[in-house]
C-alpha cells in the first residue's frame, strides 16, 4: 500500500500551510518578546525556536514517511513507554516551577508529559477502533476512559495541573467521534466542569463574589455539604434500585444526575485538599483580576491591556509598549498571543484564529472521509488536543479562561510542545496521504 | 483534494463530525467577537491605560519571628534596624553613571565591579529600584543622605536584619538565614516563595522557616508606563503578617554550662529531659558566628568555614556518628537480662585477654584482669571479656541488633533540626552484601562492646539512656517548645511529647540496669571522676578505639537524679569528646561539672571551684593543634 509517487502533492496543504504560517509568526514574536524598549535583543530564544521548528519538521516528515499502520501496531508500546517515562520523571525528574516534570542531561531537557499526549491518542484510537463492535458499550466507555485517565493521573501527581487537563478534551473528542454513547461522553464532560466549579466555589465566594450566597454554601460547608452528599448518595441508591426493579426510564436519569453530583462533590472535596489556595486563585482570578493585581491577576491585567491597546491594526512589529517594557511575564511562552495582538492588532489576531480554524476544520473534514476508523480517531484526537490548547491559551490571554500554563501550539516558545504538535500534525498528514487504507 | 467528500462507507458517523465542526466554529466565532470587543470597542480605553498608567506594587517585607529560650527572657535571635540601598537606574543620568558608581563603591565599601554587575545595561531605562547593598548601617545611610545631590537615583529603605544575640554553641541550633538560591526556589516555588526571599539555611531557621517568615504585605501605587509614580493618594496597603515567635526547649543556662564544660574540645554535648524529649542543651564544638557571614562581605567568612578541616558547620551532636563503645553495654545488659541469656549471677573469668579466631582479644584492663565477674560487676568495671563471651556465646548477633534498633540506634530520631544522620547497626546480611564476606563470631564480639561498624550519634546515645530511665519509652527529642503570636505573645501551639519507641521489656529489667549503672558511678570505672555531691548520678563511660595508639573517643552517658521522685526532674547528659583532642578522659569530667552546675545552680566556674577541679584550667592552646 505504498503512497503513490510519494510527492509533495500527496501532502494535505490545507493542514500543513496554516501550521507553517503559524510557526513563522511564532518565531517573529518570540524574537519580539526578547527585545527591550531600547531595542536591545536580550534573548536568543527565537534562534532556539528556529532549531526546534527545523527538527520538528524533520520529525513530522519521519512520521509521514512511515506507514501509519505501523504506528497503530506500535501504539501499546509507545503508551507503555510513555507511562514508564512519567514514572521515572516523577521519581528522578527535575523540578521546574514546583513540578517534577523534566528529564534530561545537562541543559537539554524534555517534558515526557508532552509526548504522552501523542502516545495516549494512538493508544486510545487503537482501542476504540478495535472495540467498535463490542456489545458491552458501557465497558468500552470505561476502558477507554481508563486509558486516558492513567497518564492524566500520573501528570497530576507531578503536579502539573494544566498539562494533565489536556487529556480530558482529547478523550472527549475521541470518544465522541469514536461512537461512545452521548450520555457517557456528557457524563465525563459535566463531571469535569462540575468538579472544577465546586472546587473553586468556596474561594470564589470569599474573594470574588460581592456577597457570599448562603444557598451555595451547602456545596462546600460542612456539615451541610456532607448532608447533601449523603442525601444525593441515598437518591442515587434508591433510584438505581428503582431502575433495576421498576425499569422506568426516569429512574435512570435520576440516578445519572445524582451520581454526577455526588461524584463531582467528592472529587471537588479531594481537589480542595490537594490544591493550595494560590493554585485555586490562579483558576478563578480571571473572573476579576483586580482582586489580586500584583499576584495572579497581574498577568491577566497586563495581557488584556496589551491586547486591548493593539486596536485594529496593532502598534506595529516591535512597537508594543507592554511587552517591551517587560510588563508581560512569560511573554514568549504563555502570553505570546498578547504580544502578537498588541503589535499586529485585530487583523493579526483574526488571521491567527483563521489559520487555526482552517487547520481544525480541515481535520474534521478529513476524518469524516476516512475509511479507517483508527485513522479517523487519531485525527480527532490531534484536533481535540490542538483545539483545547487554543481555547485555554488564547482564552487566558484575553482574560476569559483560567491561568493554567498551557502553551499555544506552533506559536509559543518551547521544544517539547512544538514537537508534540508537529508529530500530531504529521499523523494527520500521514493518514491523509494514505486515506483509502484500512 | 476535492475527492475528500466523495467516498462512501466512512468510519465515522458524519452527524457527529458535523456537530464537532459546529462546536469548533462556534468557539472561534465567540473568541473573534471577544477579541473585537477588546481591541476595537474598548481599544481606546486600553491604549490609554497602556501608555499612561499601570498599577504597581511594592512588597512590604514581613518581620521574621524571633527565637527565645525556654525561659522566654531575652531573645536569642532578633531583628535589628538596618537599611538596604537601592538604585533607580533611569534617574541616574548616563553622564554621571561612572562617577556615581565610583563614589558609591567608596561609601558602601564594596568593589565597584560588583555594584555595576547588579545594574546591567539592559536595566538603565528602568524606574524599578534595584538593590545594591543589604545590611547597611545607619551611619552609611546618613552619609548618603547628607550628600543626596551627589547620588541621583540612589534611595534607601529600612530592612530589618537578622541578629544572633548569642553565638558560640547556639549557632548550630539556631542556624542562619540567607538569600534563596535558584535550587531552593525550584523546590519551594509551590509553597509561595519567590526570588529575593530570605530563607532559613540551617538549624531552627531552616526547620521552621514557614512559621518564622510570616507573610509579606503589599503596597499598591499607580505608575506610568516607565514606572514613575503618578499619584500617591489612592494607595492601598495590605499589611504584612509578622512571623511567629518560637520558644525553644533549650535552657540558656544549661546550654552555656554545657558549652563551657566541653570547652575548646572537638565534640558535643546533649542534655535532654527523658520524660518529654525536650532538649535542654545541644553543644557542638567547633562552632561559628552567623553574624559574620550574613552581612556584607560574608561570603569570604562562609568560604573559610567551609574550608576549615574541623568542619565547624557540622552539628556533631546529630550530624556525626561514632562507635558508641562501652556506653552500648547498657543496651547489652538490658538484652541479657530480658532474654535471660545467662543468669545475672553467673561469673565469667576475665584474665585480661582471651584468644579467639586468629587474634588475641585484650580487655581494657589487661593486667591483672577483672577476675571473676558477674553481669553487674562487668558493667560496673566495663569488662570487655564478659560482654565478648556472653554476646558471642549466649546472646547472638540477631538479638543484639534487635535490641540496638529498639533503643533507637540506626535510625534518625526525628529531632526537629535538619541534617540528622541515621547512624548504623551492622548486620550479617549487610556484611554479606557490602564485603561479600561471612559474618564471623568475632564481628559479634566487636558489636557486643559497641565497636566494629556500629555508629551512633550522641543524640541517639542520649535517647537510649532515656529509654532506660523511662522504663522503655523514648520521646521524640525536640528543640521547639512553643509557637507564640508575635504581637500578642499568646501561645499558638505547644509541642507535645510523642513516643517514638515503646519496648515490651519488663520494667523490672530496667530497674536492674539502672541500679547497675548507678554502680558504675559509685563502685565502678567513674568512681573517682564523678564526685559531685549535688546529685546522685548514674551512667556509663565509653572509650572508643579509632586506630590511634594514644587517643580514643571519650564518651559519658549519664542521668541524674538517679532515683528521682518526679520524672520531670531527670536530665540525661551525654558528652562525647572526639579522639582528635589529646586524651584527657574529658567526657567524664565534663559530665561531673554539668551535673554539679545544674543541680546546685552554679555557673561553670563556680562548679569547677566547688568540685575542686581548678587544675583543669589549662590554657586552651595546649589542647588544640
Amino acid at each position: 500500500m505504498a503512497i503513490s509517487g510519494r510527492s509533495l502533492a500527496d501532502i494535505d496543504w490545507w493542514i500543513l500551510a496554516p501550521v507553517i504560517f503559524l510557526m513563522g509568526a511564532g518565531v517573529l514574536f518570540i524574537y519580539s518578546s526578547g527585545v527591550t524598549s531600547e531595542g536591545l535583543v536580550v534573548s536568543n530564544e527565537w534562534l532556539k525556536q528556529l532549531v526546534w521548528v527545523a527538527t520538528g519538521l524533520v520529525l513530522l516528515a519521519a512520521v509521514i514517511i512511515v506507514d501509519w499502520k505501523r504506528w497503530r501496531d506500535l501504539a501499546p508500546w509507545f503508551y507503555a513507554a510513555s507511562l514508564a517515562a512519567l514514572v521515572y520523571t516523577r521519581l528522578f525528574g527535575r523540578v521546574v516551577n514546583g513540578a517534577r516534570s523534566w528529564i534530561g542531561v545537562g541543559e537539554i531537557g524534555v517534558q515526557p508529559s508532552e509526548f504522552t499526549k501523542i502516545a495516549a491518542i494512538l493508544m486510545l484510537a487503537k482501542y476504540l477502533a478495535d472495540s467498535r463492535h463490542d456489545p458491552d458499550r458501557f465497558g468500552r466507555f470505561v476502558k477507554a476512559f481508563a486509558l486516558a485517565a492513567v497518564p492524566m493521573a500520573f501528570i497530576l501527581a507531578q503536579p502539573d495541573f494544566g498539562t494533565s487537563l489536556v487529556f480530558l478534551p482529547i478523550f472527549l473528542v475521541m470518544a465522541w467521534i469514536g461512537g461512545i454513547e452521548t450520555r457517557y461522553v456528557a457524563f465525563v464532560g459535566l463531571l469535569a466542569v462540575l468538579t472544577l466549579g465546586f472546587a473553586v466555589l468556596p474561594l470564589y465566594e470569599t474573594v470574588i463574589a460581592d456577597a457570599p450566597s448562603v444557598w451555595l454554601s451547602v456545596f462546600y460547608e460542612p456539615p451541610r455539604s456532607w448532608l447533601l452528599i449523603g442525601g444525593l448518595a441515598g437518591v442515587f441508591a434508591l433510584s438505581t434500585l428503582g431502575f433495576l426493579f421498576g425499569r422506568r426510564r426516569y429512574y435512570y436519569w435520576i440516578a445519572y444526575s445524582s451520581l454526577l453530583l455526588v461524584a463531582s462533590l467528592i472529587a471537588a472535596l479531594v481537589g480542595r485538599m490537594v490544591l493550595k489556595e494560590y493554585q485555586v486563585m490562579r483558576l478563578i482570578v480571571f473572573l476579576d483580576p483586580s482582586v489580586d493585581p500584583r499576584g495572579s491577576g497581574w498577568n491577566i491585567l497586563q495581557s488584556i491591556t496589551a491586547i486591548g491597546s493593539g486596536g485594529l491594526g496593532g502598534r506595529g512589529f516591535l512597537q508594543g509598549t507592554q511587552s517591551h517594557y517587560r510588563y508581560l511575564p512569560q511573554q514568549s511562552t504563555d502570553f505570546i498571543f498578547s504580544i502578537l495582538s498588541e503589535e499586529w492588532g485585530l487583523v493579526g489576531g483574526v488571521i491567527v484564529f483563521f489559520l487555526f480554524f482552517l487547520l481544525l476544520a480541515r481535520c474534521v473534514v478529513l476524518l469524516r472521509s476516512l475509511k479507517s476508523a483508527y485513522a479517523a480517531y487519531v485525527v480527532s484526537g490531534v484536533a481535540g488536543m490542538i483545539f483545547f490548547h487554543f481555547i485555554i491559551n488564547v482564552g487566558m490571554a484575553m482574560g476569559i479562561m483560567p491561568i493554567t500554563g498551557i502553551p499555544l501550539f506552533f506559536l509559543s516558545y518551547g521544544g517539547s510542545s512544538l514537537w508534540t504538535a508537529l508529530i500530531g500534525v504529521g499523523l494527520a498528514l500521514a493518514v491523509s496521504a494514505r486515506r483509502f487504507d484500512l | 483534494m476535492s475527492d475528500l467528500n466523495k467516498t462512501g462507507d466512512q468510519a465515522v458517523d458524519p452527524r457527529r463530525a458535523t456537530i464537532l465542526l459546529a462546536l469548533i466554529g462556534a468557539v472561534f466565532a465567540v473568541y473573534a467577537i471577544h477579541l473585537f470587543d477588546l481591541q476595537i470597542r474598548r481599544g481606546v480605553e486600553y491604549r490609554a491605560m497602556a501608555s499612561t498608567i499601570a498599577r504597581q506594587t511594592t512588597t512590604i517585607p514581613a518581620q521574621r519571628g524571633e527565637i527565645f529560650d525556654r525561659n522566654v527572657s531575652s531573645p536569642l535571635v532578633l531583628n535589628i534596624d538596618s537599611f538596604a540601598v537601592d538604585l533607580v537606574p533611569a534617574e541616574l543620568p548616563a553622564a554621571l553613571r561612572d562617577t556615581v558608581f565610583q563614589k558609591l563603591a567608596v561609601v558602601l565599601d564594596q568593589p565597584v565591579d560588583e555594584l555595576r554587575a547588579k545594574v546591567p545595561p539592559a536595566y538603565y531605562h528602568l524606574y524599578q529600584p534595584i538593590e545594591l547593598a543589604q545590611a547597611v548601617e545607619y551611619g552609611t545611610v546618613t552619609a548618603l543622605a547628607e550628600r543626596a545631590d551627589e547620588f541621583p537615583g540612589v534611595v534607601w529603605r529600612a530592612e530589618p536584619k537578622r541578629s544572633y544575640a548569642v553565638s558560640g554553641s547556639f549557632s548550630h541550633i539556631l542556624g542562619y538565614v540567607g538569600d534563596i538560591t535558584r535550587e531552593e526556589l525550584k523546590v519551594l516555588y509551590n509553597k509561595g516563595y519567590k526570588t529575593g526571599d530570605l530563607v532559613g539555611k540551617a538549624g531552627i531557621e531552616k526547620q521552621y522557616d514557614a512559621l518564622l517568615r510570616g507573610k509579606d504585605g503589599r503596597e499598591y501605587s499607580v505608575v506610568d508606563v516607565r514606572g514613575r509614580a503618578v499619584t500617591r493618594s489612592n494607595r492601598a496597603v495590605d499589611q504584612p503578617v509578622m512571623g511567629s515567635n518560637l520558644v525553644l526547649s533549650i535552657d540558656r543556662r544549661m546550654q552555656e554550662l554545657a558549652e563551657d564544660a566541653l570547652g575548646e574540645r572537638m565534640g558535643s554535648v546533649v542534655v535532654l529531659k527523658p520524660a518529654t524529649g525536650e532538649v535542654l542543651a545541644l553543644v557542638s564544638y567547633p562552632s561559628y558566628d552567623p553574624n559574620l557571614f550574613i552581612g556584607a562581605g560574608g561570603n569570604n567568612v562562609y568560604a573559610a568555614l567551609l574550608a576549615d578541616s574541623r568542619n565547624p558547620l557540622i552539628n556533631r551532636a546529630i550530624q556525626s556518628s561514632y562507635p558508641p563503645a562501652s556506653t552500648f553495654k547498657a543496651i547489652m545488659t538490658t538484652a541479657i537480662l530480658e532474654e535471660e541469656s545467662v543468669s545475672p549471677d553467673k561469673d565469667v573469668l576475665c584474665e585480661g585477654q582471651i584468644s579467639y579466631g586468629e587474634r588475641v582479644w585484650r580487655c581494657w584492663n589487661v593486667h591483672p584482669g577483672h577476675g571473676k565477674v558477674n553481669l553487674e560487676e562487668a558493667l560496673e568495671q566495663s569488662c570487655d571479656i564478659y560482654f565478648w563471651v556472653v554476646g558471642r556465646d549466649n546472646l547472638g548477633i540477631e538479638r543484639i541488633v534487635a535490641y540496638a534498633s529498639e533503643f533507637g540506634l540506626g535510625t534518625a530520631s526525628g529531632i526537629d533540626l535538619p541534617g540528622e544522620v541515621d547512624g548504623f547497626i551492622p548486620t550479617p546480611q549487610w556484611k554479606e552484601r557490602r564485603f561479600h564476606e561471612k559474618w564471623l563470631a568475632g564481628d559479634t564480639m566487636n558489636v557486643s562492646i559497641g565497636q566494629g561498624f556500629t555508629l551512633a550519634t550522641p543524640l541517639q546515645v542520649a535517647n537510649s539512656y532515656a529509654m532506660i530511665v523511662n522504663d522503655g519509652v523514648i520521646y521524640r527529642p525536640h528543640v521547639l517548645k512553643e509557637v507564640r503570636d508575635a504581637s500578642t505573645g499568646a501561645v499558638v501551639s505547644r509541642v507535645e511529647p510523642e513516643a517514638i519507641a515503646r519496648s515490651r521489656t519488663d520494667p523490672a529489667v530496667y530497674a536492674e540496669v539502672r541500679s547497675a549503672l548507678r554502680g558504675v558511678i559509685t563502685e565502678g570505672t567513674a568512681r573517682y571522676a564523678i564526685n559531685t555531691k549535688a546529685v546522685e548520678v548514674a551512667g556509663k563511660t565509653g572509650t572508643a578505639e579509632v586506630g590511634l595508639p594514644d587517643r580514643w573517643h571519650s564518651w559519658l552517658a549519664s542521668w541524674a537524679p538517679y532515683d528521682a521522685e518526679n520524672p520531670e526532674d531527670v536530665i540525661v547528659v551525654v558528652v562525647m569528646v572526639e579522639a582528635s583532642n589529646p586524651w584527657e578522659w574529658w567526657a567524664t569530667y565534663a559530665t561531673n561539672i554539668i551535673h554539679q552546675g545544674w543541680f546546685s545552680g552554679q555557673t561553670y566556674d563556680e562548679a569547677v571551684a566547688a568540685l575542686g577541679m581548678g587544675w583543669i584550667a589549662k590554657p586552651s592552646a595546649s589542647r588544640m593543634e
